[in-house]
């Protein structure tokens, strides 16, 4: 039957495969002639020469975070935001409530908090309110502005402000904010467990009056750990708790006191947004804003089509083949983050709800740790998976913090031989001639490492550290695993699983820089498992009142940054950038912290975005 | 007849309960849990810990079932745990997309089957039914993923015809004409892709039932009365051998599910395969059990619907 | 035929009208077949390529990640180009394949195992037991199998190749256990079994020396083709992350990358030779399925 037709179909089709991989390589040969005609050695050299000529390395430091403006403003207009996520956002959209950036993302452009910060973090005294620290730092006296109303009129009241902590101190709160930053305020515990009506540490003075008296004085109430953002009670005041978050105030038609309100919603999809006239800071200069989710795959085609004008976040990955956009400007920050690698010392008792450290752990030699950081090469990864993007990191408090990230501790460099010379001191050593070292008691060693899954660069990035630890000597096993695995197997639920010595994660860090709720002894997070009296002292120090002395607590963080270089119970691998391509008509923008450039002076040149050529 | 839908109907339930409870104790095997994902060192473990307890997923898996069943029953398929809001509407708004695009495959599968499949049947052992037959030879061995990655590289990037992802350009207002057009364009890529894949068996059968009517001694007398050949054909064969392919139309749907996880992922776009797939990472138990039970409902429903057809075309086949 | 619902792939229905006539009609059906023993030639060259080449190949090599090398387009030192890793893309095409044949081997042997029991017992002993293993395979052939692997694959800790099989066998063996049932029940009827029944042979006799053979024609069929089903299904689900661990190379994890639209526009090489060997595989298989098909049909048995 169908016998010389399908071989001839076979072949034709063979022939387009091949007619396609053809054209796919006449489009190629442009950029790689010289690496293809090159042999083995030039090859790599001239690979290097054409990344360079498309700009191939790139640098935070390259990157403004304010918009370079070109040219004049015109009277309104209205702009994209392209939210970038792929999955739809919850809707839950109310700062009280909600627990998803992309619901965060939205918020932004209608509410806001009433304090806000400078580029340190600390709280400032010309945002919606201003405020005033008693002798002992424990009383905090709030002053809202006489013109901050909510977008429907009402006055934004000091009864609003306490309203948001009754609301978030509520048994029935099904909200994810309740935390230490509210039991350190006084009578919050035993208004939280019923056992009083209300709040005593909070008083309403007058109308547009507060204060608030914590237990515990500490920096920390100055960088963000004061809950600023109000509740109104003339919409949810009669509400049951339990309902609010599900109510349509929240979801359907929010309320804020931002720069714009919002107009109507498509759950998951969009939210259209007008100004509001009556904004505190004064009118907004644009008309309106539209915000949409955009997947990750179509941000670029978003970008160059003008069918967003700003994004959330971009894909730091996609940037290399990007960089080149003509209708955009790149503004960079550096990400308040970075990865790091954990060794795990010990277990979760979750009875005391604290760490408990196995002094026989694996990982339990401080040389072993410090070998395997010195071990990997984080510059030449972040050069070559990021392009310049993600950098050495160097200690755990990353340079987002400037005041705090202390720039002259290095870390531990990377420097193989030290590592081998660490490994041979303390007694780890091959004994029985396979390659790779055995304990100092002589039994194989064998560590397990474990890695997430997400995106294209996680596993070769993982594999790359099992490699370069096997340089110096070291059996180490990777598994890759999807996130939810992964942090329950490291002890997200607090029961950690044994088999796990070694694992790479992530840390997203407040705008406060105490580092307890990672590190304490105290704290779930602490998945290294790790306790050191010197580092409970550090943190307790970096949090007292002392501490309210800026270079009293730089010194205490300096301190610290050095004990964890020097302990390793996890060490930090990379530091991030964030990028954010801006389309040219866009005016007055900024990204990051105390920039002082506010949403209601963004602006136009042009009344439909600019396309890439 | 009615008493074969009420028998078949009687022996879905059960099965859609056993199938429940598979997928809700799979989901509670599954490591970690919708509030995992909050993991930040601003929220109070505490915090989650509490929120776990409101939400119920503490509860040991057969009271949480109870639970939902009871939700179920009555139509509400419960809150998603991540977007918080209905799963029924979460799942409205991708379900109409995914029906979209079955549909469209539906027709364009039929639109390329009957006439290769007639044209192939009528012609047989002429150059233009070995074409015929090497091209379902081909569409026999590809996997749908592979043929339709290759169709999104070539239609999609290389020649920019088509947009490579969503279901509607964004910015267009529903109920426009242009937004009609719209979702028509994107949905057109992702449904020839999985047309002509799934369409070969179809061409097959077609033919050879073709092959077979034709032989038949209905047939010889017809055209030994001298009626025209398009006659015979468009009265007598056609009849005989489309009626089938009309029933396996139920049986296509049972297909278009397995598909459309696929297609919805390369073409990146929104519907219930795609929903499917992000509600198992994102541990979305709620939502990733409705749509189980749905798409179980849909192949249930689709192979009903074909027997009863089939048992309306040929009395012969009777089932049980 | 029909489409294999959950994989996108087809599975034909084998239902060979004659009984089977011995392994040397379908040799030399499949000799005088062209198509078939060119497609023959060309997997068992594949197969022995890859085997050969993989035993030659260092896995740890090819799965190095090279920090100098990314994204390398084809060249003398790469032949077709390297990964986000640094890594060789034929090596891991070569070791891929394997991994992929490995697996398509071993879940069709065992769902073939599985559904060969089943399918004899239940038709020949009929009745309760043909009954009740019926309505088994009846609730399974309904399932969303792909959406149930996939939740099954992301439930089962400490996942690895060994479970991914076991978990991909045990949604599989229905479609042959179906089509045995009810050729062992044709069977059954025939004057040989009745025969070897009077005379006292024991029913496990009977089912395994007797049906058995004379069904193997029609299992080697099934299970060609189920071979070709199989590999597509697992490459399907490496393609959406739910197949081999990510750490294992796989045809379908290397066309996954195509996932990423930068890697699909412009980096063709890390996902279009895995997309064409699976394509080709898939074709050869099922073209040797089809000869051998044809060659049990006396109808369509070409001389």
């Amino acid at each position: 039957m169908a016998k010389n037709n399908w071989s001839k179909f076979l072949f034709l089709l063979m022939l387009s495969f091949v007619l396609i991989l053809a054209a796919c390589s006449g489009n190629e040969g442009t950029s790689t002639e010289g690496n293809t005609s090159t042999e083995e050695g030039g090859g790599k050299e001239a690979d290097e020469g054409t990344k360079l000529e498309n700009g191939g390395m790139y640098s935070i430091e390259d990157f403004n975070n304010v918009k370079t403006n070109n040219g004049e403003a015109i009277e309104g207009g209205n702009i994209t935001f392209g939210l970038v996520s792929d999955t739809v956002f919850e809707g839950t959209l109310n700062w009280n409530f909600y627990s998803g950036d992309p619901d965060a993302q939205i918020l932004n452009w209608f509410d806001e908090g009433l304090l806000t910060w400078d580029e340190n973090y600390v709280y400032t005294n010309d945002g919606a309110a201003t405020y005033e620290v008693s002798e002992d730092g424990r009383t905090f006296t709030f002053k809202i502005g006489d013109n901050v109303n909510w977008h429907d009129g009402k006055p934004v009241t000091a009864e609003d402000w306490q309203f948001a902590h009754e609301v978030i101190g509520h048994p029935d709160y099904d909200g994810p904010r309740y935390n230490s930053d509210f039991t350190n305020i006084e009578g919050m515990e035993d208004y939280h467990s019923g056992k009083a009506d209300t709040i005593s540490g909070i008083e309403v003075i007058d109308e547009k009056t507060l204060s608030i008296t914590y237990i515990e004085s500490t920096p920390s109430l100055l960088t963000g750990s004061i809950w600023s953002y109000p509740l109104a009670k003339h919409i949810f005041g009669e509400m049951a708790v339990a309902d609010i978050s599900s109510s349509p105030e929240v979801r359907e038609k929010p309320i804020g006191f931002g720069p714009f309100k919002v107009e109507s919603i498509v759950p998951g999809e969009s939210v259209t947004l007008v100004k509001n006239e009556d904004y505190w800071r004064g009118e907004p200069k644009l008309d309106g804003v539209t915000v949409k989710v955009i997947s990750s795959s179509t941000v670029v085609q978003e970008l160059k089509t003008g069918g967003v004008d700003l994004i959330s976040d971009f894909p730091v990955d996609q940037f290399p083949d990007n960089a080149e956009m003509s209708n955009v400007e790149y503004l960079g920050a550096v990400d308040r983050a970075y990865t790091y690698i954990g060794f795990k010392l010990g277990t979760w008792d979750a009875e005391n709800n604290r760490v408990s450290p196995n002094p026989d752990a694996k990982m339990g030699d401080v040389a072993l740790r410090q070998a395997m950081w010195h071990a990997v090469d984080n510059k030449t990864v972040g050069e070559r998976f990021y392009n310049g993007l993600r950098w050495n990191a160097t200690t755990l408090i990353p340079p987002s913090h400037p005041e705090f990230h202390d720039e002259n501790n290095k870390g531990r460099e990377f420097d193989p031989e030290a590592a081998k010379k660490l490994l041979d001191d303390a007694g780890y050593e091959d004994t029985d001639g396979d390659g790779f070292r055995e304990t100092p008691e002589g039994e194989p060693l064998e560590i397990n490492f474990i890695s997430m899954t997400g995106g294209d660069i996680a596993e070769p990035l993982a594999r790359y550290y099992v490699q370069a630890w096997e340089t110096i000597g070291l059996k180490v096993n990777l598994e890759m695993l999807e996130f939810n695995t992964f942090y329950d197997r490291v002890g997200n639920g607090g029961k950690d699983d044994p088999k796990v010595d070694v694992y790479q994660a992530a840390w997203g860090v407040g705008i406060d820089v105490d580092p307890s709720g990672l590190y304490g002894a105290d704290a779930l997070y602490n998945f290294a498992r790790w306790e050191n009296e010197e580092n409970e002292r550090l943190l307790k120090e970096g949090r007292s009142e002392k501490a309210f002395d800026l270079a009293y607590r730089q010194e205490i963080y300096n301190e610290w940054q050095q004990l964890m270089v020097d302990e390793v119970p996890v060490f930090p691998t990379l530091y991030r950038a964030t990028l954010s391509p801006v389309n040219n008509r866009v005016l007055n923008f900024a990204i990051g912290d105390g920039t002082g450039v506010y949403l209601n002076e963004l602006a136009v040149s042009e009344e439909s975005p600019i396309k890439a050529e | 007849m009615w008493k074969l839908i009420v028998r078949r109907t009687f022996l879905t339930i059960p099965q859609i309960i056993i199938l429940s409870v598979l997928v809700f104790i799979l989901a509670q095997a599954m490591p970690g849990d919708a509030l995992t994902g909050l993991i930040d060192p601003s929220i109070d473990p505490a915090t989650i810990e509490a929120m776990r307890e409101r939400l119920g997923l503490n509860n040991p898996w057969y009271v949480q079932y109870i639970d939902w069943i009871k939700g179920v029953a009555q139509g509400d398929f419960g809150q998603s745990f991540r977007f918080k809001m209905p799963v029924s509407e979460l799942i409205g708004g991708r379900i109409i997309n995914t029906l979209w695009l079955s549909l469209a495959t539906l027709v364009l599968t039929y639109l390329i089957a009957i006439p290769l499949g007639i044209t192939s049947g009528r012609f047989n052992d002429t150059w233009l039914d070995r074409a015929i037959t090497g091209y379902t030879y081909v569409g026999f061995a590809a996997p749908l993923f592979i043929f339709a990655l290759v169709m999104l590289f070539i239609f999609g990037f290389q020649l920019s015809w088509f947009p490579t992802s969503g279901s509607v350009a964004p910015g267009t207002e529903p109920g426009t004409f242009a937004y009609f057009m719209s979702k028509l364009y994107h949905l057109l890529l992702p449904a020839l892709s999985m047309a002509l894949i799934t369409t070969v068996s179809t061409v097959q059968y077609l033919r050879s039932e073709i092959i077979d009517t034709k032989q038949k001694d209905f047939i010889v007398t017809a055209r030994a009365k001298g009626a025209s050949e398009s006659r015979v054909y468009n009265r007598h064969v056609l009849r005989n051998s489309l009626l089938p392919i009309a029933a396996f139309f139920g049986y296509e749907i049972t297909g278009l599910i397995g598909g459309t996880i696929f297609i919805e992922n390369i073409f990146g776009y929104p519907g219930m395969g795609e929903l499917f797939l992000s509600s198992i990472s994102l541990r979305d138990y709620s939502v990733m059990t409705a749509l189980v039970l749905l798409f179980g409902l849909a192949a249930i429903i689709g192979a009903l619907l074909s027997d009863i057809i089939l048992s309306l075309v040929d009395p012969r086949i009777r089932i049980k | 035929m029909r489409i294999d619902k959950d994989s996108g792939t087809q599975i034909p229905d084998v239902d060979l009208g004659k009984s089977p006539s011995g392994f040397s009609i379908l040799l030399r059906e499949l000799i005088r077949d062209k198509v078939a023993f060119v497609s023959l030639l060309f997997l068992f060259l594949i197969i022995a390529g890859v085997f050969g080449a993989s035993i030659i190949m260092d896995q740890n090599d090819i799965v190095k990640v090279d920090l100098f090398a990314l994204y390398e387009p084809p060249s003398a030192t790469y032949w077709l180009g390297t990964d986000y890793g640094g890594r060789d893309i034929f090596g891991q095409l070569i070791i891929g394949t394997r991994n992929s044949l490995a697996i398509g081997i071993l879940v069709t042997l065992l769902t073939g195992i599985i559904g060969i029991l089943v399918g004899l017992i239940s038709g020949y002993y009929g009745g309760t037991i043909d009954n009740i293993f019926m309505r088994f395979v009846d609730f399974f052939m309904v399932l969303p199998i792909l959406m149930i692997v996939i939740a099954f694959v992301t439930a089962v800790p400490g996942y690895s190749i060994v479970s991914f099989s076991l978990i991909m066998t045990a949604f599989l063996w229905m479609g042959i256990a179906r089509l045995i049932r009810s050729k062992a029940l044709q069977e059954k009827e025939l004057d040989y079994v009745k025969a070897s029944k009077t005379l006292g042979t024991s029913n496990f006799k009977i089912m395994f020396f007797q049906v058995l053979p004379n069904l193997s024609s029609i299992i080697i069929v099934t299970m060609t083709l189920n071979l070709a089903g199989n590999i597509g299904i697992e490459s399907g689900l490496s393609f959406l992350g739910f197949g081999f661990p990510e750490s294992t190379p796989s045809l379908g994890t290397l066309i996954s990358y195509a996932r990423n639209p930068q890697t699909l526009e412009l980096r063709w090489w890390i996902w279009l030779p895995a997309s064409i060997l699976i394509f080709v595989l898939m074709l050869s298989i099922n073209n040797v399925g089809q000869a051998l098909k044809r060659a049990t049909d006396a109808r369509q048995r070409r001389g």
